[in-house]
């Protein structure tokens, strides 16, 4: 009955085997098949909870199954779709006017009308209807069809980046007819205009698409897509690597194991997608402008680039993307972490060393907490990456790894990793993220940043219809965080993806924080074509 | 003679397990119900996601009342309950479903995957079990009990990572996750064994050293029982011994064990349908958990306690059926 | 000297289970020794992230190589097996509490209590655990009381069950009813005669329980609802780790991976040498 060593054994064969096949490279046999050449299956983690463009799904256009009054090309500028040109908007900024083209037939074959769109915006309006979209839409006032083919849009005031807002899906007004819109089938069985039409949808699993062989637009270049849901990072790949996917979005990391791999390509694409540590004005340490101040070049920039987000990614220094022809170039500081100006900012405002290492001003020490939501590895490696670095200059920071409703609370007295961020307008976020009227207020300004110059620049940003003074507007603004420094910014993402090398017709463009079916690299997949 | 009265006592039994069941289901709702009035998530705020830094505090709030789940928690209740009976398990608020609709595209696949791993369970385990403990002390046995232990110590997605390291990427002989190819346009029986093959594997292999250890102990017991040597005294053949005489009185026990154990195969279901992303029950739940979403979670809870009350009545009749000693009005 | 030692080893080889148990009371020993004084053997910072060492493979610097952090994976295993160990044994100490208590009130009361409460088990044994844990810790919030209160309000029944039918078969022996009728007060026949019967039982059914809640721990870790994720523990270490198992740096998932199952293996084959002393009846009820 002795067991003798024999169990110990086990594990290390079985660690052995692990091994071995962590180091092996050689390429694997395709398990998934061809199947259907003229299918392209590309892999996700984010899964939508609806297919509805009202109660939130592909919000900002790209969602393959619905088409906006406008859409986006490939620098992410403004095109006709459903609407036959740019909508025009009145000399007070408060009308706006779209023609519909003409002929666009949704996929049940039943014209698109004016009455579909109003149907659509005033259901993203209804109180009854639980669509998080009203708060974006704060601006409208009404939505009208005075003819099938005109709509017109009258805003509460003026807004100037509104036709950004007219990128949402349009759905058929007749689909809806007595239904609750919250709980509609027509949620889990869409029925749009875009260039695929709805096959199925197995939630957890995949969302099969086909081919709308009548699209307006043209008939797509392959016979459909399917997007599979993999919300688990390791098993993404791990199926890429067996063949399964034409494209998938992987965790920078994981992507760079396909570099060397034959038959495979790495895209990193560029986004406004940001990260960030939200100092709280509430707080005696973060309050100090000082600390902000030496936190913001104590922090090695780069060393997250390389060492966090495995090369994708670039420094940030302020909400507006570097692609962003908004972007102010004078803010940008060092890459790299320059503790000697850190130290010289600590030391001129009176934080002194104390004995363990920890500077003290006025009896205080120089300790606070970051908060990161628990679920999220990246914003906990960047806690844990600025905690070092804040060590380096005598700053304690602890970081505390939370679920969100146990954040919300906390916001106004501590530290949080932040991140969002959309290329389309810097008025989008940063509007109420950092305006004093918002202060205070759930996500929007949780650290109750109060500035005057900030104020009244997104206020010209969002009055302006004239470019250059919005783009006037937008650099004050950015030049002002840069010296209050409520955030401290630190990355700009890169979202990585493999294609497969047969995949032909990809077309990066720069992507917003939120991406899954729409707006991910696959945004054109309908003139993606698959060599085989 | 006496099968007419077993059956009798079968359906007191099976009235008087009903009875217990009742309570417990109820007691069991209203637990979950407490417990998610203490608790702190937002349903709204979950519901909106990423697009909850971009929402105003009234748009939630508006969301919240039109669900109403600011409602006293009693109201609720009385709410669900009411439903219910009428047929209707309420609205799933993480998944944006009917909870009924939730439950039937997805129990069926949970139920496959834990079925067929405890059948395989079943089989293996007697099987070596038996090996083992006739032959007690020898090599089998002592690498059996050896790979039995070192395989208990290891958590399941280990495991479940290590095969598809194994047999997925590096041999290539199954898919690496997932219910059909990802192509396929239906749900074909032969695409979807091949891509259950790991899956029921792992979870057969990480429950199995409880049965395995659990058959092994008792027929070694047995064949030192009273009737087992009478048996051999008599001069019987070790085999009809084994498997007449010792394999029955050792089985009668294992059957409750497979009643008790079923709750943790259960959890296991849970993370192997995580690694091998298999659209069953256990991912949602884990989803529902962190949505606050009432309603699914506890049909979910109740649909499993309902699965294992019926599997501890079905324990308890087989019992019997085998055991004429057994009497079931006990 | 040689000549009389020899015999001896080969003695206890050859009585069953010796050799089984020698090795695993070495490995339990060293690692637990190891983990235990971690901090003053090797008083370092386990949590130093550095970006310039990230997944460097094991070398004389790191011995079991760095993670994505650049933390060293040998130094961080040992603290997360610290971590783990003592959830494991808290959540199983408290386990113990809570069966306890019940099944001392339901097999020393008897009648009805005894009836509702044996309910209550079934009603939480016919949940499963895992489930009805992950939904304790959403929502008390994942953090490391939650995560054990989550275990020990799921695993304390086998304890509650083996208490129970202990107290059942003791009070009607002999020396229970001599006592009885010698005037003792309930209390005192509990402490002074039924306690001393129970408690090695409760002592095992405890220690059975540590790797068994160590794993559960793991796996709460494993769904992102286990301890704060910059925490060591064995659990989120393996978690980080599969992304590199991938990349091909299997250190920092295999090495706390072993470490666990040499622990909680070591534990197991003691506990079990434990059990095979014990009649067959009880060792049917410590099936967990």
């Amino acid at each position: 009955m002795a067991i003798r060593p024999k169990p110990v054994r086990v594990a290390a064969v079985l660690a052995a085997a692990l091994l071995v096949v962590a180091g092996c490279s050689s390429p694997t046999a395709s398990t998934g098949g061809p199947g259907n050449s003229g299918t392209l299956v590309v892999a996700t983690a984010g899964e939508p909870d609806t297919l509805n463009p009202v109660l939130n799904y592909g919000v900002d256009g790209a969602s393959l199954i619905f088409d906006g009054l406008v859409a986006r090309d490939a620098r992410n500028d403004l095109v006709p779709a459903l609407a036959r040109e740019l909508p025009t908007v009145s000399a007070d900024g408060k009308t706006v006017t779209a023609k519909l083209r003409e002929g666009v037939l949704f996929h049940d074959g039943s014209p698109l009308t004016a009455q579909d769109v109003v149907f659509t915006y005033q259901a993203v309006l209804d109180p009854a209807v639980d669509s998080t979209l009203r708060s974006d839409l704060d601006m409208l006032a009404s939505v009208a069809a005075p003819d099938p083919a005109t709509v017109v849009f009258t805003l509460k005031y003026a807004y100037a980046p509104f036709l950004q807002r007219l990128a949402l899906g349009i759905v058929p007004a007749k689909a809806f007819a007595g239904q609750d819109i919250n709980k509609a089938t027509f949620n889990r069985k869409p029925v749009g205009t875009g260039p695929y039409r709805f096959t199925s949808w197995t939630p957890g699993d995949r969302l099969v698409l086909a081919a709308n062989e009548t699209y307006w637009d043209g008939k797509p270049a392959n016979s459909g897509v399917v997007v599979a849901f993999v919300a688990d990072d390791n098993v993404r790949a791990q199926r890429m690597r067996a063949g399964e996917f034409d494209a998938a979005e992987l965790a920078p990391k994981l992507a760079s194991g396909f570099e060397s791999r034959d038959g495979y390509r790495v895209h990193k694409v560029p986004t406004a997608d940001y990260r960030g540590v939200m100092l709280p004005m509430g707080n005696p340490v973060t309050g100090d402008p000082a600390i902000r101040k030496a936190l913001n070049v104590a922090v090695d920039r780069q060393a997250m680039v390389t060492g966090v987000l495995g090369g994708a990614g670039e420094p940030a220094f302020g909400p507006v993307p570097p692609t962003s022809e908004y972007a102010e170039p004078t803010i940008a500081g060092k890459p790299g972490a320059d503790v000697a100006a850190a130290t010289a900012e600590l030391d001129a405002a009176g934080w002194k060393p104390g004995p363990d290492g920890i500077r003290v001003k006025d009896g205080r020490q120089a300790a606070f907490t970051i908060l990161y939501p628990a679920t999220d590895s990246l914003r906990k490696e960047l806690a844990l990456a600025v905690t070092a670095d804040a060590k380096k200059v005598g700053i304690t920071v602890t970081p505390e790894g939370l679920t969100w409703d146990a954040i919300t609370p906390r916001m106004k007295r501590d530290a949080l990793i932040m991140g969002y961020g959309t290329p389309y307008d810097p008025d989008f976020v940063s509007y109420k993220l950092f305006s004093s009227a918002f202060a205070g207020q759930g996500f929007f300004n949780p650290g109750s940043y109060r500035s005057a110059v900030t104020d009244a620049a997104l206020q010209a940003g969002r009055d302006n219809a004239d470019p250059a003074a919005r783009k006037a507007a937008y650099a004050t603004f950015q030049k002002q965080l840069a010296a209050d420094v409520p955030w401290v910014f630190l990355t700009y993402l890169q979202h990585t993806y493999v294609l497969k090398d047969a995949v032909t017709g990809v077309t990066p463009r720069v992507e917003p924080h939120e991406h899954d079916v729409a707006n991910s690299i696959w945004w054109n997949v309908h003139t993606w074509t698959k060599e085989s | 003679m006496t099968g007419r009265r077993r059956l009798a006592g079968a359906g007191t039994v099976v009235r008087r397990r009903l009875l217990v069941a009742v309570p417990v289901l109820a007691a069991t709702s209203m637990g979950m119900f407490a417990l998610g009035a203490a608790s702190p998530i937002d349903p709204a705020q979950q519901y909106a996601g990423a697009a909850a830094f971009t929402t105003s505090e009234e748009n939630l709030a508006q969301i919240r009342a039109n669900w109403g789940v600011d409602d006293p928690l009693p109201v609720q209740y009385a709410r669900w309950v009411g439903n219910l009976l009428r047929g209707d398990l309420g609205w799933s608020t993480s998944r944006h479903e009917p909870v009924t609709s939730v439950l039937a595209s997805r129990a069926g696949w949970t139920l496959l995957l834990v079925g067929t791993a405890l059948a395989l369970v079943l089989v293996a385990s007697v099987l070596l079990g038996t090996l083992a403990a006739y032959r007690r002390g020898g090599w089998f046995d002592r690498a059996l009990r050896a790979v039995a232990y070192a395989v208990q110590s290891m958590p399941v997605f280990w495991i479940g990572l290590a095969a598809i390291a194994v047999f997925a990427l590096s041999l290539g002989w199954l898919p690496a996750g997932g219910l059909t190819d990802i192509t396929a346009t239906s749900t074909d029986p032969a695409d979807v064994a091949r891509h259950l093959v790991l899956p029921v594997t792992v979870l057969a292999i990480s429950q199995a050293p409880w049965f395995v250890l659990f058959v092994r102990d008792a027929v070694a017991e047995s064949l030192r029982d009273d009737h087992v040597l009478a048996a051999r005294a008599r001069g019987l053949p070790g085999r009809v011994v084994l498997f007449g005489h010792a394999l029955r009185t050792a089985l009668l026990p294992f059957l409750t064990l497979v009643g008790t154990h079923l709750p943790e195969l259960v959890g296991g279901a849970v993370l192997v349908e995580t690694v091998f992303s298999l659209p069953g029950l256990g991912a949602v739940t884990v989803e529902a958990a962190l949505g606050a979403d009432f309603p699914l979670l506890a049909a979910t809870t109740l649909a499993t306690a309902v699965v294992v009350l019926t599997a501890n009545l079905l324990t308890d009749l087989a019992y019997a059926a085998a055991d004429p000693r057994v009497r079931l009005d006990d | 000297m040689t000549d009389l030692a020899l015999p001896a080893r080969v003695r206890r080889l050859r009585r069953p289970g010796s050799a089984g148990t020698t090795v695993a009371v070495v490995v339990l020993a060293g690692v637990v020794a190891a983990a235990l004084l971690a901090p003053v053997l090797w008083p370092l910072d386990q949590s130093a992230v550095d970006l310039s060492r990230t997944r460097l493979a094991p070398s004389a610097d790191n011995l079991a190589g760095t993670d994505d952090l650049g933390r060293d994976v040998a130094l961080r295993s040992l603290y997360g097996l610290r971590v783990s160990l003592l959830v494991g044994a808290v959540a199983a100490l408290v386990a113990a509490v809570i069966g306890g208590l019940v099944g001392a009130l339901a097999g020393s009361v008897g009648g009805w209590v005894d009836r509702a409460l044996m309910r209550v088990v079934d009603t939480v044994a016919a949940l499963p655990h895992l489930l009805l844990g992950i939904f304790i810790v959403a929502m008390l919030r994942p953090s490391l009381g939650a995560v054990i209160a989550s275990i020990a309000l799921t695993h304390w029944l086998s304890t509650a069950r083996i208490v129970r039918s202990e107290l059942l078969s003791l009070r009607n022996r002999p020396f229970v009813d001599a006592a009885i009728s010698g005037g003792a007060s309930r209390a005192r026949v509990l402490t002074r005669h039924l306690l001393p019967h129970v408690l090695p039982r409760l002592a095992l059914a405890t220690t059975l329980m540590v790797p068994h809640a160590v794993w559960h721990e793991t796996a709460l870790s494993f769904l992102g609802l286990g301890l704060p994720p910059h925490l060591a523990s064995i659990g989120n270490m393996i978690n980080d780790g599969q992304r590199s198992l991938l990349t091909g740096a299997w250190w920092a998932s295999i090495v706390p991976g072993l470490l666990l199952v040499a622990a909680t293996l070591a534990l197991a084959v003691l506990t079990g040498r434990w059990r095979d002393r014990l009649d067959p009846r009880v060792r049917a009820e410590l099936q967990l």
